[in-house]
């Protein structure tokens, strides 16, 4: 449900976008219904050359009646004939000044034209010199006054013609091209309508021709500072670098199509003319990245050509004044550029074929390229009539798609690997906790073998001393006789005494000695209860001994216990006093039973055989790192033990 | 000694008997018998015999042995809570070790009996169980507060406000009651308790019968919030 809903407005995310666009797209061009009928398509002419000594500034009336009446017949759109010069040239030669033609065009407006304020359309004059023209005889419209502009060609024809007081309607458009004789004139077929009814025309031309052009190159610019900053943290990743250079070459040489500069010999010039060569050489080198072929004679070739191009074209050496005699120079350099073009992408296509579906991509890329720029070329040279378009606009788009779609792919490549890292990490992840839970496991189970026979050593060592050795010499009493039953009676008790002890010991008294020393006091209560014995219970809180656990519990068990044994069985002691103590410096605990019994002589006691359990006192108070001691007089006898708060090494 | 003149105006305790060891089951027969306040009700062998006996007139002091040749004397233990509610049932055991008499307790068991104990001391302490008194050891006593504790942690939302704590909900040991435990676990016999707290030796006891029935209620809560934990029964 919640995926269903979310792909439901993904999908209409993308179709409002699209309709978007779509919608202002078509607003943009959109012609009014009545278009046709509000406008006038001119498509008949005649014209007429004069030849010249250097640029003039037309008048402000001219009458197509008072030019001489040589004219000749034309069908809109024309490229006109280039007739031979009226003048001879020695004659321009001395006069220092250029020759120049001018040729006038006249379109005669038959029809009904709408009323209103009227503008003219039309796609472009296609002339080196200046243009000026007539409606009515009267000047009506000016451009390219000092010449041609970069962006001339590029730029619809789309002025006003203001109505005059008595001028009548519209009979007559007449235009005066001067130009250089060497290069031929073209005029497209020329509209006369309503602004409202021609605006759509003249827009999508606009638009197509020139805006989207222009703004695909500046998002190819912005798309190459992009990558150049990736290039500045990823300095050992060149093709980022590459692709802002590619961006900044396809700028310049693209921008050419939109200023509106003049035409004349200079670096904008050197870098329009040669940006096309130095691109093709830049995707032939990426292009040997990708299908891996070096090609070396087509890369020396290249190479070669655009140097010696670019070299020659040097404004400051002026060996090649490809500007502005542009309709000699520029349709040669075209065609050089369209025959590398052409190798660069035949060669690139041979090489990639199989090998690399990215130099397959930029190869037809490149193709594309070709095509676009040999539209130009038929253009510039008359082949095809002036209304076509100036393709060679989107060889900058063609070079932007292609590696935009390299970058896209490798984006959602890197996107893609980048997910399979992750989810093979996580796998990785998974099985290394496996591994590790069973070696935990492992681990666990050695350590739980190990307590288990070290418990077991334990428990078989203290039977084998204790209980085991009780059992044997009860066993012989029987057996040898003399010995009361009440004596092997008593024997056996000690037995279970010890065994109780040995059972106390592993019942879990959480590190706490005081419940320990009132396990054993409840363990001893039978003793006390048939004696006359008093005993006196005075302990205090203990500090929780965190080494105790059931082997140190049982030393001292059995130290605390051999001390009271002692006390009912060697002294005559009617009171018992069992105290417990904090260190003052905190470092241990201590377990003092007095007793007021008639005492004994440490010394001689330890010295003795009978001393045995004393020592044995001594050795189990060191096996949990502490100490007994003893003082004793007429009065009675004093044992303390002192047990650390902290051990050293944890007992084995 | 109590003669016998001191008592006669008493009912008699009845007494069962649930053992295997013969020896001891000897022993203490005799020893009951030999009291002249006692009545020995009935006497069975094995766990079969044990579940047989409780379809009989209830006696007031049924001493169980855990380790019956047929199965486990908690099974004797737990038909007797049922069948014969108002007997107080001691469970006779070596060591009087932890495992054993915590099970024992929370089965239904109000005491065990040492069987190294004297024949004077085990009729002190079924006369003792009978007048609604419990033994209980250091060990015991830790355990006892432990298990509390953890009852406490597990139930402390839903306590009751005190007075209205009824049986069936969560039971939570009193000032007094967990002060006893503390007084055992250092170590303190009932007499010094009773000393301490002001008490007579046998109010402490059957201060520590008290406990013993709440820890019944209280491990039976626990096995419910554990069987829910679980998922065995539904919230």
């Amino acid at each position: 449900m919640k995926i269903f809903s979310s792909r439901l407005f993904a999908n209409a995310l993308l179709a409002v976008s699209v309709m978007l666009l779509v919608a202002v797209g078509a607003w943009y061009v959109q012609g009014d219904g009545e278009a046709a009928s509000a406008s006038l398509h001119l498509t008949q002419a005649d014209w007429q050359d004069a030849d010249g000594h250097g640029f003039s500034a037309p008048v402000p009336v001219m009458n197509s009646h008072d030019l001489p009446s040589r004219w000749q017949h034309a069908a809109l759109p024309s490229a006109l004939p280039l007739a031979p010069s009226l003048l001879p040239s020695p004659e321009s030669a001395a006069a220092g000044e250029k020759a120049v033609r001018t040729t006038w065009i006249k379109v005669p407006v038959t029809g009904a034209l709408p009323a209103g304020p009227l503008v003219l359309y039309g796609i472009r004059i296609k002339t080196d010199g200046t243009v000026a023209a007539y409606a009515n005889g009267r000047l009506a419209y000016r451009t390219q006054q000092r010449g041609q502009l970069w962006n001339s060609l590029f730029t619809p024809l789309w002025f006003t013609l203001d109505e005059h007081d008595g001028a009548g309607p519209l009979k007559e458009i007449l235009i005066r091209v001067e130009h250089a004789p060497e290069t031929p004139v073209g005029l497209s077929s020329l509209w006369v309508g309503t602004a409202e009814a021609l605006r759509g025309r003249y827009y999508l031309r606009q638009w197509l021709q020139r805006e989207l052009p222009a703004t695909l190159s500046a998002a190819f610019m912005v798309v190459g500072i992009f990558a150049l900053f990736v290039w500045f943290r990823r300095r050992h990743e060149m093709r980022y670098l590459l692709f802002f250079n590619l961006a900044a070459v396809s700028f310049v040489g693209h921008l050419h199509y939109y200023v509106s500069l003049p035409i004349v010999t200079d670096w904008f010039a050197w870098l329009t003319s040669n940006a096309l060569l130095w691109l093709l050489t830049v995707v032939h080198l990426f292009l040997r990245q990708l299908h891996g072929r070096p090609l070396t004679w087509l890369t020396w070739t290249l190479v070669g050509v655009t140097l010696v191009a670019s070299v020659l074209s040097i404004p400051a050496l002026g060996i090649l004044p490809v500007y502005p005699s542009t309709s000699l120079l520029v349709p040669f350099m075209y065609a050089v550029t369209v025959l590398m073009g052409v190798l660069v992408c035949t060669m690139g296509a041979k090489a990639s074929w199989r090998r690399s579906r990215e130099g397959m991509l930029l190869t037809i890329g490149v193709g594309v390229a070709v095509l676009l720029g040999m539209s130009d070329w038929l253009l510039h040279n008359n082949v095809v009539n002036p209304e076509g378009w100036f393709l060679g606009a989107y060889t900058n788009a063609v070079t932007f798609a292609m590696f935009g779609g390299l970058m896209y792919r490798r984006y959602i490549d890197a996107i893609t690997e980048v997910e399979q890292i992750n989810a093979s990490l996580a796998q990785r992840l998974q099985a290394r906790e496996a591994e590790l839970e069973i070696s935990h496991r492992l681990l666990r189970e050695a350590a739980l073998r190990q307590t288990i026979s070290e418990e077991r050593q334990r428990l078989m060592q203290d039977m084998h001393d204790g209980l085991g050795s009780s059992l044997i010499s009860a066993i012989r009493s029987v057996e040898h006789g003399g010995v009361s039953d009440a004596k092997v009676s008593q024997i056996l008790k000690d037995c279970l005494d010890d065994l109780k002890l040995t059972i106390d010991s592993m019942e879990p008294v959480e590190a706490d000695l005081l419940l320990l020393l009132a396990t054993l006091r409840f363990r001893l209560e039978p003793r006390f209860e048939g004696s006359n014995i008093t005993l006196v219970w005075d302990v205090q809180e203990l500090p929780t001994l965190a080494w105790l656990e059931p082997s140190s519990a049982l030393h001292i068990l059995r130290i605390v216990q051999e001390s009271i044994a002692n006390i009912l069985r060697h002294t005559r002691a009617d009171r018992i006093r069992v105290s417990t103590a904090r260190d003052e410096d905190g470092g241990g605990v201590s377990v003092t039973i007095e007793d007021n019994g008639q005492g004994f002589d440490i010394g001689k006691a330890l010295d003795s055989a009978a001393g045995r359990g004393l020592h044995n006192q001594q050795r189990r108070a060191k096996a949990v790192d502490g100490r007994v001691s003893w003082s004793s007089d007429a009065g009675g006898t004093r044992f303390t033990l002192w047990l650390p708060l902290m051990r050293k090494i944890a007992a084995v | 000694m109590p003669s016998i003149s001191d008592i006669p105006a008493l009912p008699a305790i009845h007494v069962a008997i649930v053992e295997d060891d013969p020896g001891f089951r000897d022993a203490l027969s005799k020893a009951v018998q030999a009291s002249p306040d006692m009545q020995l009700a009935s006497m069975a062998g094995t766990r079969a015999e044990g579940l047989a006996m409780l379809q009989g007139p209830p006696a007031d002091v049924l001493l169980v042995d855990l380790g019956l040749p047929d199965g486990s004397g908690i099974d004797v233990i737990v038909a007797a809570v049922a069948q014969w509610p108002s007997c107080n049932i001691m469970v006779s055991t070596t060591f009087g070790d932890e495992t054993h008499v915590m099970r024992s307790i929370e089965a239904g068991a109000a005491g065990y009996l040492l069987k190294d104990s004297s024949p004077a001391k085990m009729i002190d302490e079924i006369r003792s169980l009978a007048s609604g008194g419990s033994p209980i050891s250091p060990i015991i006593a830790r355990q006892v507060l432990a298990r509390f504790r953890g009852a406490a942690a597990t139930t402390a939302p839903a306590a009751p406000a005190p007075g209205t704590a009824s049986a069936d909900q969560v039971a939570i040991l009193s000032v007094r009651e967990k002060e006893v435990l503390d007084y055992i676990t250092r170590g303190f016999t009932a007499q010094e308790i009773a000393k301490l707290m002001q008490l007579s030796p046998f109010t402490v006891r059957t201060f520590v019968r008290r406990i013993y029935s709440k820890l019944k209620v209280t491990s039976k809560t626990e096995a419910i919030y554990e069987a829910r934990t679980l998922g065995l029964l539904p919230d």
